[in-house]
């Protein structure tokens, strides 16, 4: 008995790496392929002529920064995300604060937020597709009739097709901030609230200088989600607009489809996807820091 | 202030209230209702200028998701819909129990023991959640047809292990790390080994957890649209991939598309009811309790 103890001990070193040995395979099975990846994008890999199929270094690169297409679709997913983050956020605060807020059928709210959120986002985009058609028959442009505005052409016009995307991603992802924000405000102490009463601070003052600094952990944790699910948005560009019109709205994620799975480019769109995954991780590290000091300093 | 100013301003402040609580409930239940009645439309009604409220239903969509074809002049466009249905079934329930063998013990290791390097995988598990699929899936697909993986059930489940198993493992971490030290310490002294610890205290006792991360998880790959769109074909679409089916270079049949994503969402509506108190920590890995 005592021997088997010891041994037991003995073994606990090894033993961590014995409950993860199932997971590190699957996960070295999906580094592996990212690895090809990453090879290939140094590769003139075209799947139709696996003749031409060259290590070229760093050209699949440098051919992007002269790439006309590159620079829209950067500015775009960019200017995209800045976008979603503020509207989504915004909104999403407005949305927290009011339902913590003593509101009658909070629950039934809260609960009834969380459908938009939990369909998957490609059917999201189909629902709001056939809502926006073109014509008075699309029901958005009916409704919009009502408050005297004209029939927006909304996937086929450059204006209509990014406010489309927007409007389309805010509506499944306003949810999201909402509901962790209310459950940031629902966790705040009450003293900090107390003082500030006592000391004659107004709403406006008591969300300026109580609320928003002793939320700012959550806030940055959205923030956080939010840019990076933002940046490489796909599923409802693909759904909606593919990239159009006349590429307005293409963003890298989506130019890096195109580029592999229209062209078969696999070279080229590897090294696409490889900048955008480089944009999510400088972007990712800095909130990341940003996200550490928001929580030492409340905490 | 006279006391009637008062409950003047007091009105005005709950109708403020009762509109913005009722543009709320507008802006997120409208969209869904509007779906459910376009799908119960007949062509005529569907294209209507005003848009229609008032119509006679018909099921015809419905039947001819199930049915499988159209029943028009287009034979191009004929999106099996029941085998889509089962495929996403296939995929999600194969995804979900594959993460879960592997994530139970990968997790109890990252909850309860400390070794090098663990933190940094930690962290590599939970950058899963930020990867562009389009990084994993242009080299997975040329690798897919090269071993027959390519529109498979067993190459689907696989991909979905970048979806799947991260989130397995941070959220029955964070379960696992509720159970307090102690209850663990007293079965140890009582004589049970690692697995007794894991088989006896801590799998009973986070039950509910994994019942959540299961369900989580399947919502999850319910909702995957990127991998299936290039590592599946005709047979192994999931719903997801074979709702846009509906929309072809000839037309867009949009009283069955409407069907098809009430079809695609109803698993979800249900089963995010059931799980609400979880989703925002499922959606954050774990990070928001």
């Amino acid at each position: 008995m005592r021997i088997r103890r010891t041994r037991h001990w003995r073994r606990e070193k090894f033993l961590p790496y014995l409950l993860l040995a199932p997971a590190l395979v699957l996960l070295a099975g999906m580094i592996y392929p990212f690895g090809l990846g990453l090879y290939y994008s140094f590769t003139s890999y075209w799947l139709q002529y696996p003749n031409r199929f060259r290590f070229v270094w760093f050209d699949n690169y440098v051919d992007l920064m002269s790439e006309p297409l590159f620079v829209r679709a950067l500015e775009f997913t960019l200017g995209f995300t800045l976008a979603a983050v503020v509207v989504q956020v915004g909104l999403g605060l407005a949305v927290a604060l009011f339902l913590h807020g003593r509101i009658p059928g909070r629950s039934v709210v809260r609960a009834l937020m969380l459908l938009p959120l939990m369909i998957p986002p490609v059917i999201t985009a189909l629902m709001w597709k056939i809502m926006m058609a073109s014509t008075n028959a699309g029901i958005l442009n009916y409704m919009l009739s009502f408050v005297g505005v004209d029939p927006i052409n909304w996937f086929g016009s450059t204006q209509g097709a990014v406010a489309s995307i927007l409007i389309i991603d805010t509506w499944g992802n306003l949810p999201f901030v909402a509901l962790i924000l209310l459950g940031g405000l629902q966790a705040l102490p009450t003293e900090p609230y107390e003082a500030a009463r006592v000391d004659g601070a107004g709403p406006a003052a008591i969300l300026r200088y109580v609320t928003l600094p002793l939320l700012s952990p959550f806030l940055v944790l959205v923030v956080l989600f939010r840019t990076m699910d933002s940046l490489r948005i796909f599923d409802v560009i693909y759904a909606t607009t593919m990239g159009g019109p006349n590429d307005a709205t293409t963003n890298l994620h989506i130019m890096a489809y195109q580029y592999s799975f229209q062209w078969y480019q696999m070279g080229k769109g590897m090294a696409q996807a490889i900048v955008l995954l480089l944009l999510v991780v400088i972007v990712s590290y800095l909130l990341m820091r940003l996200w550490n000091r928001a929580s030492e300093s409340t905490s | 202030m006279t006391s009637q100013a008062v409950s003047w301003q007091r009105t005005v402040r709950n109708v403020a209230i009762a509109g913005a609580a009722v543009l709320l409930l507008v802006w997120t239940v409208f969209p869904f209702v509007w779906i459910l009645l376009t799908s119960l439309k007949s062509p005529g009604d569907m294209l209507s200028v005003p848009p229609k409220f008032v119509f006679t239903p018909t099921i015809d969509n419905y039947a001819a998701l199930v049915i499988g074809e159209q029943r028009g002049q287009y034979s191009s466009t004929r999106p099996d819909f029941p085998l889509f249905f089962l495929n996403s079934m296939i995929i999600s329930i194969g995804a979900v129990a594959l993460s879960v063998v592997a994530g139970i013990p990968a997790a109890y290791a990252l909850a309860r023991f400390t070794f090098p390097l663990k933190n940094g995988l930690a962290f590599v598990l939970m950058s899963f959640r930020f990867v562009p699929f389009i990084a994993f899936v242009i080299p997975l697909y040329v690798l897919y047809q090269q071993f027959g993986l390519y529109n498979t059930h067993a190459g689907l489940i696989f991909a979905y292990q970048l979806i799947t198993l991260p989130f397995t493992i941070w959220m029955l971490r964070s379960f696992f790390m509720e159970i307090p030290l102690e209850i663990q310490e007293a079965a140890k002294i009582d004589g049970c080994s690692w697995l007794g610890v894991l088989g006896r205290v801590i799998l009973p006792l986070s039950m509910p957890g994994i019942a959540v991360t299961v369900i989580l998880g399947f919502m999850f790959s319910w909702n995957a649209f990127n991998y299936p769109l290039m590592l599946a074909g005709r047979q192994t679409f999931p719903v997801t991939v074979g709702a846009i089916q509906f929309i072809s270079y000839e037309q867009v049949l949009w009283g069955q598309m409407a069907a098809a994503t009430i079809v695609a969402a109803l698993p979800q509506l249900v089963l995010s009811l059931m799980v609400q108190k979880y989703i925002v920590r499922g959606l954050t890995m774990g990070a928001v309790k």
